[in-house]
Protein backbone atom coordinates (compact mmCIF):
# COMPACT_ATOMS: atom_id res chain seq x y z
CA UNK A 1 0.00 0.00 0.00
CA UNK A 2 1.23 3.41 -0.79
CA UNK A 3 1.01 6.64 0.97
CA UNK A 4 -1.09 8.89 -1.10
CA UNK A 5 0.40 12.15 -2.04
CA UNK A 6 -2.36 14.22 -0.61
CA UNK A 7 -1.28 14.30 2.93
CA UNK A 8 2.06 15.54 1.95
CA UNK A 9 0.64 18.38 0.06
CA UNK A 10 -0.32 19.95 3.23
CA UNK A 11 3.04 19.29 4.53
CA UNK A 12 4.65 20.71 1.49
CA UNK A 13 3.35 24.20 1.78
CA UNK A 14 4.28 24.31 5.41
CA UNK A 15 7.38 22.25 5.08
CA UNK A 16 9.00 24.05 2.22
CA UNK A 17 9.24 26.95 4.56
CA UNK A 18 10.70 24.83 7.31
CA UNK A 19 14.37 24.71 8.01
CA UNK A 20 16.20 21.70 9.39
CA UNK A 21 14.57 20.35 12.48
CA UNK A 22 16.08 21.60 15.60
CA UNK A 23 17.03 18.25 16.95
CA UNK A 24 18.42 17.10 13.67
CA UNK A 25 20.57 20.18 13.38
CA UNK A 26 23.84 18.44 13.89
CA UNK A 27 23.10 15.24 12.02
CA UNK A 28 20.29 16.03 9.66
CA UNK A 29 22.21 14.94 6.59
CA UNK A 30 23.00 11.45 7.80
CA UNK A 31 21.41 8.56 5.95
CA UNK A 32 20.72 5.31 7.71
CA UNK A 33 19.87 2.04 6.06
CA UNK A 34 16.32 0.82 6.53
CA UNK A 35 16.42 -2.63 8.07
CA UNK A 36 12.75 -3.29 8.79
CA UNK A 37 9.90 -3.79 6.31
CA UNK A 38 8.83 -0.63 4.51
CA UNK A 39 5.15 -1.56 4.28
CA UNK A 40 3.45 -3.16 7.28
CA UNK A 41 -0.26 -3.83 7.87
CA UNK A 42 -1.27 -1.70 4.93
CA UNK A 43 -4.24 -3.95 4.23
CA UNK A 44 -5.86 -3.29 7.60
CA UNK A 45 -8.94 -1.17 8.22
CA UNK A 46 -7.13 1.82 9.78
CA UNK A 47 -4.59 1.80 6.94
CA UNK A 48 -7.46 1.90 4.47
CA UNK A 49 -8.88 4.90 6.31
CA UNK A 50 -5.54 6.67 5.95
CA UNK A 51 -5.37 5.85 2.25
CA UNK A 52 -8.97 6.95 1.74
CA UNK A 53 -8.17 10.26 3.43
CA UNK A 54 -5.15 10.82 1.22
CA UNK A 55 -7.15 9.95 -1.88
CA UNK A 56 -10.01 12.22 -0.84
CA UNK A 57 -7.59 15.12 -0.53
CA UNK A 58 -6.06 14.28 -3.89
CA UNK A 59 -9.47 14.08 -5.51
CA UNK A 60 -10.77 17.23 -3.85
CA UNK A 61 -13.52 15.29 -2.09
CA UNK A 62 -14.09 17.55 0.89
CA UNK A 63 -17.03 15.65 2.35
CA UNK A 64 -15.21 12.32 2.34
CA UNK A 65 -12.02 13.81 3.76
CA UNK A 66 -13.97 15.55 6.52
CA UNK A 67 -15.87 12.36 7.35
CA UNK A 68 -12.67 10.45 8.03
CA UNK A 69 -11.52 12.95 10.64
CA UNK A 70 -12.67 12.85 14.25
CA UNK A 71 -14.52 16.04 15.15
CA UNK A 72 -11.80 16.95 17.62
CA UNK A 73 -8.85 15.99 15.40
CA UNK A 74 -5.63 17.86 16.11
CA UNK A 75 -3.45 18.55 13.08
CA UNK A 76 0.14 19.79 13.05
CA UNK A 77 1.22 21.03 9.62
CA UNK A 78 3.44 24.00 10.26
CA UNK A 79 0.58 25.46 12.29
CA UNK A 80 -2.15 23.84 14.33
CA UNK A 81 -5.72 22.93 13.40
CA UNK A 82 -7.79 21.90 16.40
CA UNK A 83 -10.90 20.42 14.83
CA UNK A 84 -12.11 18.82 11.63
CA UNK A 85 -14.31 21.80 10.88
CA UNK A 86 -11.45 24.21 11.43
CA UNK A 87 -9.27 22.26 9.04
CA UNK A 88 -12.06 21.81 6.50
CA UNK A 89 -12.75 25.53 6.51
CA UNK A 90 -9.15 26.64 6.37
CA UNK A 91 -6.25 24.62 4.99
CA UNK A 92 -8.05 21.66 3.47
CA UNK A 93 -8.98 23.38 0.23
CA UNK A 94 -5.48 24.75 -0.26
CA UNK A 95 -4.08 21.31 0.44
CA UNK A 96 -6.42 19.81 -2.13
CA UNK A 97 -5.33 22.29 -4.79
CA UNK A 98 -1.72 21.62 -4.04
CA UNK A 99 -2.05 17.85 -4.04
CA UNK A 100 -3.97 17.89 -7.27
CA UNK A 101 -1.04 19.66 -8.90
CA UNK A 102 1.79 17.39 -7.77
CA UNK A 103 2.60 13.70 -7.77
CA UNK A 104 3.47 11.78 -4.66
CA UNK A 105 4.92 8.33 -4.28
CA UNK A 106 4.74 6.24 -1.15
CA UNK A 107 8.17 5.20 0.11
CA UNK A 108 7.10 3.43 3.29
CA UNK A 109 4.03 2.96 5.44
CA UNK A 110 3.73 1.10 8.73
CA UNK A 111 0.48 0.64 10.62
CA UNK A 112 0.18 -0.71 14.16
CA UNK A 113 -3.12 -1.55 15.83
CA UNK A 114 -3.52 -1.62 19.60
CA UNK A 115 -7.09 -2.35 20.65
CA UNK A 116 -9.29 0.49 19.47
CA UNK A 117 -6.30 2.69 18.62
CA UNK A 118 -3.97 2.59 15.65
CA UNK A 119 -0.79 4.33 14.57
CA UNK A 120 0.09 5.10 10.97
CA UNK A 121 3.62 6.23 10.08
CA UNK A 122 4.57 6.98 6.51
CA UNK A 123 7.10 8.63 4.25
CA UNK A 124 6.61 9.73 0.67
CA UNK A 125 8.29 11.71 -2.07
CA UNK A 126 6.49 14.52 -3.82
CA UNK A 127 7.46 16.08 -7.12
CA UNK A 128 5.82 18.57 -9.38
CA UNK A 129 5.36 22.21 -10.17
CA UNK A 130 3.14 24.50 -8.14
CA UNK A 131 2.72 28.25 -8.27
CA UNK A 132 5.68 28.61 -10.62
CA UNK A 133 7.99 26.66 -8.34
CA UNK A 134 9.44 23.18 -8.72
CA UNK A 135 8.60 20.84 -5.88
CA UNK A 136 10.79 17.89 -4.93
CA UNK A 137 10.93 16.70 -1.35
CA UNK A 138 10.21 13.85 1.05
CA UNK A 139 7.38 14.20 3.53
CA UNK A 140 6.77 12.41 6.78
CA UNK A 141 3.44 11.70 8.37
CA UNK A 142 2.26 10.39 11.72
CA UNK A 143 -1.41 9.64 12.33
CA UNK A 144 -3.34 8.37 15.33
CA UNK A 145 -6.67 6.70 14.65
CA UNK A 146 -9.46 5.62 16.96
CA UNK A 147 -12.18 3.03 16.38
CA UNK A 148 -15.55 4.53 17.30
CA UNK A 149 -18.91 2.99 16.45
CA UNK A 150 -17.19 0.56 14.11
CA UNK A 151 -15.40 3.27 12.12
CA UNK A 152 -11.74 4.28 12.23
CA UNK A 153 -11.39 8.04 12.52
CA UNK A 154 -8.22 10.10 12.43
CA UNK A 155 -7.70 11.85 15.75
CA UNK A 156 -4.23 13.30 15.23
CA UNK A 157 -2.02 14.14 12.25
CA UNK A 158 1.55 15.40 12.30
CA UNK A 159 2.97 16.34 8.91
CA UNK A 160 6.51 17.51 8.31
CA UNK A 161 9.30 17.42 5.77
CA UNK B 1 -29.53 -0.89 47.39
CA UNK B 2 -29.74 2.29 45.33
CA UNK B 3 -27.31 4.00 47.70
CA UNK B 4 -24.86 1.13 47.35
CA UNK B 5 -25.01 1.36 43.58
CA UNK B 6 -24.36 5.10 43.60
CA UNK B 7 -21.48 4.66 46.05
CA UNK B 8 -19.95 1.96 43.86
CA UNK B 9 -20.22 4.14 40.77
CA UNK B 10 -18.66 7.07 42.61
CA UNK B 11 -15.77 4.90 43.78
CA UNK B 12 -15.21 3.62 40.24
CA UNK B 13 -15.26 7.17 38.90
CA UNK B 14 -12.74 8.33 41.51
CA UNK B 15 -10.50 5.35 40.83
CA UNK B 16 -10.52 6.13 37.11
CA UNK B 17 -9.76 9.77 37.84
CA UNK B 18 -6.80 8.87 40.04
CA UNK B 19 -5.50 6.38 37.47
CA UNK B 20 -5.71 9.00 34.72
CA UNK B 21 -3.86 11.54 36.83
CA UNK B 22 -1.17 8.95 37.53
CA UNK B 23 -0.83 8.17 33.82
CA UNK B 24 -0.45 11.83 32.95
CA UNK B 25 2.08 12.33 35.73
CA UNK B 26 4.12 9.34 34.54
CA UNK B 27 4.07 10.54 30.93
CA UNK B 28 5.12 14.07 31.90
CA UNK B 29 8.10 12.58 33.77
CA UNK B 30 9.10 10.68 30.65
CA UNK B 31 8.88 13.83 28.54
CA UNK B 32 11.06 15.62 31.09
CA UNK B 33 13.57 12.76 30.91
CA UNK B 34 13.62 12.99 27.11
CA UNK B 35 14.30 16.72 27.36
CA UNK B 36 17.22 15.96 29.70
CA UNK B 37 18.54 13.31 27.33
CA UNK B 38 18.55 15.62 24.32
CA UNK B 39 20.06 18.53 26.20
CA UNK B 40 22.86 16.42 27.61
CA UNK B 41 23.47 14.00 24.75
CA UNK B 42 22.57 11.23 27.16
CA UNK B 43 21.04 8.07 25.70
CA UNK B 44 20.05 6.57 29.04
CA UNK B 45 16.58 8.19 29.29
CA UNK B 46 15.83 6.93 25.81
CA UNK B 47 16.99 3.41 26.66
CA UNK B 48 14.82 3.54 29.77
CA UNK B 49 11.62 5.03 28.39
CA UNK B 50 11.52 4.05 24.72
CA UNK B 51 10.25 0.63 23.68
CA UNK B 52 13.04 -1.12 21.81
CA UNK B 53 11.43 -2.96 18.92
CA UNK B 54 12.19 -3.70 15.30
CA UNK B 55 10.65 -1.17 12.98
CA UNK B 56 10.46 1.71 15.45
CA UNK B 57 10.60 5.10 13.75
CA UNK B 58 11.46 8.47 15.25
CA UNK B 59 10.81 11.42 12.96
CA UNK B 60 12.27 14.87 12.95
CA UNK B 61 11.34 17.16 10.14
CA UNK B 62 13.45 16.19 7.22
CA UNK B 63 14.41 12.73 8.38
CA UNK B 64 13.93 9.81 10.66
CA UNK B 65 15.87 7.36 12.77
CA UNK B 66 14.94 3.70 12.53
CA UNK B 67 15.21 1.75 15.75
CA UNK B 68 16.30 2.82 19.21
CA UNK B 69 20.00 2.16 18.62
CA UNK B 70 19.96 4.34 15.52
CA UNK B 71 18.30 7.14 17.46
CA UNK B 72 20.64 6.98 20.44
CA UNK B 73 23.94 6.16 18.73
CA UNK B 74 23.57 8.27 15.60
CA UNK B 75 21.56 11.17 16.90
CA UNK B 76 21.24 11.72 20.63
CA UNK B 77 24.74 10.94 21.85
CA UNK B 78 26.68 12.73 19.08
CA UNK B 79 24.86 15.96 19.93
CA UNK B 80 27.04 16.57 22.95
CA UNK B 81 30.11 16.71 20.70
CA UNK B 82 28.47 18.57 17.83
CA UNK B 83 26.81 21.26 19.89
CA UNK B 84 28.18 23.74 22.39
CA UNK B 85 24.78 23.70 24.03
CA UNK B 86 21.22 22.60 23.35
CA UNK B 87 18.20 24.00 25.17
CA UNK B 88 14.94 22.19 24.55
CA UNK B 89 11.60 23.20 26.04
CA UNK B 90 8.26 21.46 25.81
CA UNK B 91 5.23 23.59 26.64
CA UNK B 92 1.46 23.34 26.43
CA UNK B 93 1.71 19.59 26.86
CA UNK B 94 -1.57 17.77 26.17
CA UNK B 95 -1.93 14.09 27.04
CA UNK B 96 -4.64 11.74 25.76
CA UNK B 97 -4.93 8.32 27.39
CA UNK B 98 -6.93 5.47 25.81
CA UNK B 99 -6.53 2.37 27.94
CA UNK B 100 -3.00 1.09 27.26
CA UNK B 101 -2.32 3.64 24.55
CA UNK B 102 -1.55 7.32 24.96
CA UNK B 103 -0.45 10.20 22.83
CA UNK B 104 1.02 13.48 23.91
CA UNK B 105 1.59 16.67 22.01
CA UNK B 106 3.54 19.76 22.90
CA UNK B 107 4.86 23.00 21.55
CA UNK B 108 8.63 22.96 21.26
CA UNK B 109 11.37 25.56 21.38
CA UNK B 110 14.95 24.59 20.66
CA UNK B 111 18.03 26.76 20.94
CA UNK B 112 21.60 25.72 20.40
CA UNK B 113 25.04 26.50 19.08
CA UNK B 114 27.04 24.46 16.60
CA UNK B 115 30.55 23.68 17.74
CA UNK B 116 32.13 23.54 14.27
CA UNK B 117 31.12 27.00 13.12
CA UNK B 118 29.63 28.70 16.20
CA UNK B 119 26.33 29.16 14.36
CA UNK B 120 23.36 29.46 16.68
CA UNK B 121 19.79 28.40 16.04
CA UNK B 122 16.45 29.16 17.61
CA UNK B 123 13.52 27.13 16.40
CA UNK B 124 9.95 26.54 17.46
CA UNK B 125 7.53 23.85 16.43
CA UNK B 126 5.55 20.83 17.52
CA UNK B 127 6.17 17.45 19.10
CA UNK B 128 4.13 14.27 19.08
CA UNK B 129 4.89 11.32 21.39
CA UNK B 130 3.02 8.02 21.13
CA UNK B 131 3.07 5.63 24.10
CA UNK B 132 2.06 2.09 24.94
CA UNK B 133 1.75 0.72 28.44
CA UNK B 134 4.01 -2.33 28.73
CA UNK B 135 4.25 -4.26 32.01
CA UNK B 136 2.50 -1.36 33.73
CA UNK B 137 5.02 1.21 32.47
CA UNK B 138 4.49 3.75 29.70
CA UNK B 139 6.94 3.38 26.82
CA UNK B 140 7.48 5.72 23.86
CA UNK B 141 6.80 3.83 20.64
CA UNK B 142 7.07 6.75 18.24
CA UNK B 143 7.98 10.41 18.20
CA UNK B 144 7.64 13.13 15.58
CA UNK B 145 9.00 16.64 15.86
CA UNK B 146 8.93 19.48 13.39
CA UNK B 147 10.20 23.00 13.74
CA UNK B 148 11.23 26.09 11.88
CA UNK B 149 13.10 29.25 12.67
CA UNK B 150 11.41 30.94 15.57
CA UNK B 151 9.56 34.12 14.77
CA UNK B 152 8.20 36.03 17.76
CA UNK B 153 4.48 36.58 17.53
CA UNK B 154 3.52 40.13 16.79
CA UNK B 155 1.82 41.83 19.68
CA UNK B 156 -1.58 43.36 19.06
CA UNK B 157 -2.24 46.68 20.70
Amino acid sequence: MKIKSNAFTLVIAAIIALGPTSLSWAHGDEKHANASPMFVNTDTAPAKTVSAFHQALKNGDKDLARSLLADDVLIFEGGVERSADQYANHHMLADMKYLAAVESKSLEHQVTISGNMAISISRSSTKGHYKEKDVDYEGLETMVLKLSDGKWKITHIHWSN
Amino acid sequence: MKGLLITSLLLMFCAALVANEQDESDIKKIIAAVKYGWENGDGKPFRQHFLNFSGARYIESGGQNEGLDDLVIHHVEPEKDALVFLKLDFSNIEIHVENDFAWAIADTRVKGEMRKNSLTFDKSGYQTFLFRKVDNSWKVVHSHSSSRDHKPQKSHH
